[in-house]
């Protein structure tokens, strides 16, 4: 499992334009990290409270229905997240052109 | 007293009889000694009253009582007053002038004192005292008479006892005419000394009596009038009040604050639905649910092993979304883009080339097969081989690539052997079973994980195959219903292979031989040779039949019912046969290519083909487009891709593409996506080729003007038809087509 997770990130981070990649606990704590650490903090950090501010919105609107992922496009980069009760995934990516 | 007394008794208890509020005693009956005198009732009714009177009824006015001592009865004793009670005793200070007392004072002088010297004194201490009698008198006349009576009662008590019982009783009865009697006797029976002595004794009694009430006195208590009641009343000790106040640590405090969104609740709800069944579950009998916890994984593992499938899913979208960016473009072209010089090239098309897939460890190795997969559009197999066949890998590899994700291949199985040919089940989309070098055949199953590498592998079956595989096929399923491939190999076989549980069995179905003559061994004996095959291919209908290509290029069409004799044979090329396919639409023309550099297309039961294409270079495989009955490509070794029409050109290609520089690497292998416009190609270098077909290469049938209700695929039977009859009717010749390839 941790392998695989590592293989995994590995795998990602080789990806093209991709300039990084996160792996945050369900608490909001970077676990794994090919950034920065102050700059993953801050990823976890607003992420977590961005996620759970889109879910409550999903939800809200129909309780049976869930946030599965979250793409933020901005001028400079995209990051994309994959929210969950115990994790959220994030990947930084820098567009390609 | 006790006749009053019974009588009493006896009507009250005559009332006990008749109050009818104690009827619920027993009735009972009075038990009356035989002898009882009867009295009238009248006289039992008679109401006697109580009168008081001066003389005590009780009194006894002789008794007697047996005197051991003297051996004889003797008057007892008793107050001289009798019958009177006292009820005031005052004892004067005068005496007698002859009494002995009287005497006795006068001897001694007191009788000359006068009266004036002595009196005063003597008057006063004596009035004093009669004061204090005076006084005291009341009081002491109650308890004496108490005394008194007690103390008769207690002699009358005494007295009983010795006394016989009748007599008694007599002496009762008899009280007021007997009394006088009584004291006659006592006159004459008892002498005047016994009255002098119960005199004197009376009088020592009263004085004691006195002496008594004086000394007692002050200790005497009232008795209680036990007839009477009286109230008393006692006031307890009242405690004090008192006002204790203690206080207790406060309880520790939190604040708490949240919001209550209608999915929290939602969730809640979902929660507690899920406790009350499981309580439900919970209530069952045990035995059903000991059952269940047997095969049940505990709550960790479950929780763990979908957490792991979930990060894992994640992982592969966020994969998915970083490369769609990355080849957006890409993406953008195999969606939208079509060549817009396709207008103004009639019947003539191009590929464009879109993603390239390519997997790490196995760049080195070609792609030996490739496979669209029937259910998901977006999937294909690509089997990592080698053809070179002096400088063999030692391992291959079993990939499934989706074009949503170019980079990284879904599913990645390392083989022991180099991996020639697979073929995905299309019952079920995630078997697949491959042929090795090593002439092993596996199943594999995507799904499971890496770890499980294959399902089957035919390493321990008898019979399995001594050379490569060549080509392998899912057939039909068994009677059993287990499903069942056929593989060909270079040894010359064609084996059935039944996937049963568990393991592999396998039924060799034929064994190609080959016109070989018998060439003598190295030991003198004659060894049959037998011819290798090559390709295999089942016909779409009829399941019995199949082709099979061989390498000396020789196409022979088999049954499974005859594993002896071919049911045709051709001699189709010159070289080995690489690929032999039916057309999809008519089940009677197939195509087949050759290293021998030859495209043909022929017909069932023709040993001529229909058409023949030379194409420069070792064909490495060809296939009838799904989407037109008249549309094939084929690729080379030279690193290029034909695309044919033989509705818009018999003679030559509508598209003809490099795909890959002919000097390092070539095509081995392509397949049509059968959904999409899209073919993949793999070459020697482990790289798939997706290439988009431009639309004339896809040119659809158009209805005629008086059939507009027709079909795409009768359309299409139609167009090969009449193509067909436009070849057939004139008699083929070889040359022709030849020499139309000249110019290429």
């Amino acid at each position: 499992m941790a392998n695989e997770a590592e293989e995994t990130v590995r795998k990602l981070s080789m990806h093209k334009g991709v300039a990084g990649v996160i792996v945050v606990n369900g608490e909001g704590i970077p676990i794994k990290t090919t950034l920065d650490n102050h700059v993953s903090v801050q990823y976890a950090g607003l992420m977590t409270s961005l996620v759970d501010k889109a879910k409550a919105v999903v939800r809200d609107l129909d309780p049976s229905n869930d946030l599965t992922f979250l793409r933020i496009r901005s001028r400079k980069s995209e990051v994309m997240v994959a929210p969950d009760k115990e994790f959220i995934l994030i990947v930084v990516q820098n567009p390609v052109e | 007293m006790a006749p009053k007394k019974k009588d009493i008794g006896a009507a009250s208890r005559a009332k006990i009889g008749d109050d009818e509020a104690l009827d619920w005693l027993k009735p009972r009956t009075l038990i009356k000694p035989d002898d009882q005198e009867d009295v009238p009732e009248a006289d039992l009714e008679e109401e006697v009253g109580r009168i008081l009177t001066t003389i005590n009824s009780q009194w006894i006015a002789d008794e007697v009582a047996y005197h051991y001592g003297k051996g004889m009865f003797v008057t007892k004793p008793k107050p001289t007053f009798g019958k009177a009670y006292p009820l005031y005793i005052h004892q004067g200070t005068a005496i007698r002038k002859d009494s002995d007392e009287a005497k006795a004072q006068i001897a001694a002088g007191y009788g000359m004192v006068g009266f004036d010297d002595a009196g005063p004194k003597r008057v006063k201490i004596k009035k004093t005292k009669t004061e204090e009698e005076e006084e005291e008198e009341p009081e002491p006349d109650q308890p004496a008479a108490d005394e008194a009576k007690g103390e008769d009662d207690h002699a009358a008590e005494e007295e009983k006892p010795a006394e016989p019982e009748p007599e008694k009783g007599a002496a009762e009865e008899q009280k007021p005419g007997e009394e006088g009697e009584a004291t006659e006797e006592k006159g004459e029976g008892e002498v005047g000394e016994e009255a002098q002595e119960v005199e004197q004794e009376e009088d020592d009694n009263l004085d004691q009596i006195l002496a008594e009430s004086f000394v007692i006195k002050p200790r005497v208590k009232k008795l209680a009038n036990q007839f009477n009641f009286c109230e008393r009343a006692a006031l307890t000790y009242n405690y004090p009040r008192r006002s204790v106040d203690t206080q207790t640590v406060p309880p520790p405090r939190a604040n708490y604050g949240a919001t209550a969104l209608q999915c929290i609740i939602f969730d809640y709800y979902q929660e507690d639905y899920a406790r009350k069944m499981k309580e439900k579950e919970d209530e069952k009998p045990k035995r059903l649910r000991k059952k269940k916890a047997k095969h049940a994984k505990t709550e960790q593992q479950i929780h763990d092993e979908k957490l792991a499938q979930r990060i894992r899913e994640a992982w592969a979208i966020l994969e998915r979304l970083v490369n769609q960016n990355i080849y957006d473009d890409i993406a953008q072209d195999y969606r939208y883009w079509d060549d817009p010089s396709d207008e103004f090239r009639e019947g003539m098309g191009s590929l464009l080339p879109l993603w390239k897939f390519q997997f790490d460890p196995m760049r080195s190795h070609a792609v030996c097969d490739v496979q669209w997969n029937p259910h998901y559009q977006d999937l294909f197999a690509v089997a990592y081989g080698s053809l070179d066949f002096t400088c063999q890998q030692k391992v291959g590899c079993l990939c499934l690539y989706s074009i949503k994700n170019p980079a990284y291949p879904e599913y990645a199985v390392i083989t022991e052997s180099p991996v020639i040919c697979l073929d995905v089940y299309k019952e079920i989309p995630y078997l697949i079973c491959v042929g090795l070098y090593d002439g092993n055949v596996c199943v594999y199953n995507a799904q499971l994980s890496l770890e499980s590498q294959y399902q089957y592998k035919s390493n321990s079956v008898r019979d399995k195959h001594s050379n490569i595989v060549w080509e392998i096929r899912w057939g039909r399923r068994l009677i059993d219903g287990e499903p069942s491939f056929f593989s060909i190999s270079g040894d010359g076989r064609v084996v059935q292979w039944a996937v049963m549980p568990g393991e592999l069995q396998a039924t060799t179905i034929i064994t190609l031989t080959s016109n070989v003559p018998p060439i003598p061994g190295p030991d003198g004996t004659m060894l049959t040779v037998n011819s290798c095959g090559s390709c295999i291919c089942f016909h779409p209908e009829k399941t019995e039949i199949f082709m099979v290509g061989t390498e000396d290029g020789m196409i022979h069409t088999c049954s499974l019912k005859y594993n002896r004799n071919y049911v045709r044979s051709i001699q189709g090329h010159h070289m080995p046969v690489y690929r032999i396919n039916y057309n999809k639409y008519n089940n009677s023309i197939y195509a087949s290519c050759s290293g021998d550099w030859r495209v043909k297309i022929w017909e069932d039961g023709r040993d001529e083909p229909l058409f023949m294409f030379e194409l420069g270079s070792p064909v490495g495989d060809v296939k009838w487009a799904p989407y037109s009955s008249t549309v094939f490509a084929a690729c080379t070794a030279d690193g290029k891709v034909y695309v044919y029409d033989l509705n818009v050109d018999k003679y030559r290609p509508i598209c003809v593409q490099a795909v890959v520089s002919k000097k390092t690497k070539k095509l081995s292998r392509l397949d049509f996506n059968s959904k999409l416009p899209v073919i993949v190609c793999g070459d020697t270098k482990g790289t798939c080729h997706v290439l988009k077909l431009s639309p004339n290469l896809r040119v659809m049938c158009k209805p005629p003007k008086k059939a507009q209700g027709i079909d795409q695929r009768t359309l299409q039977i139609m167009k090969l038809d009449k193509l067909l009859s436009l070849v057939r009717d004139p008699p083929f010749q070889t040359g022709v087509v030849d020499e139309k390839f000249e110019d290429d």
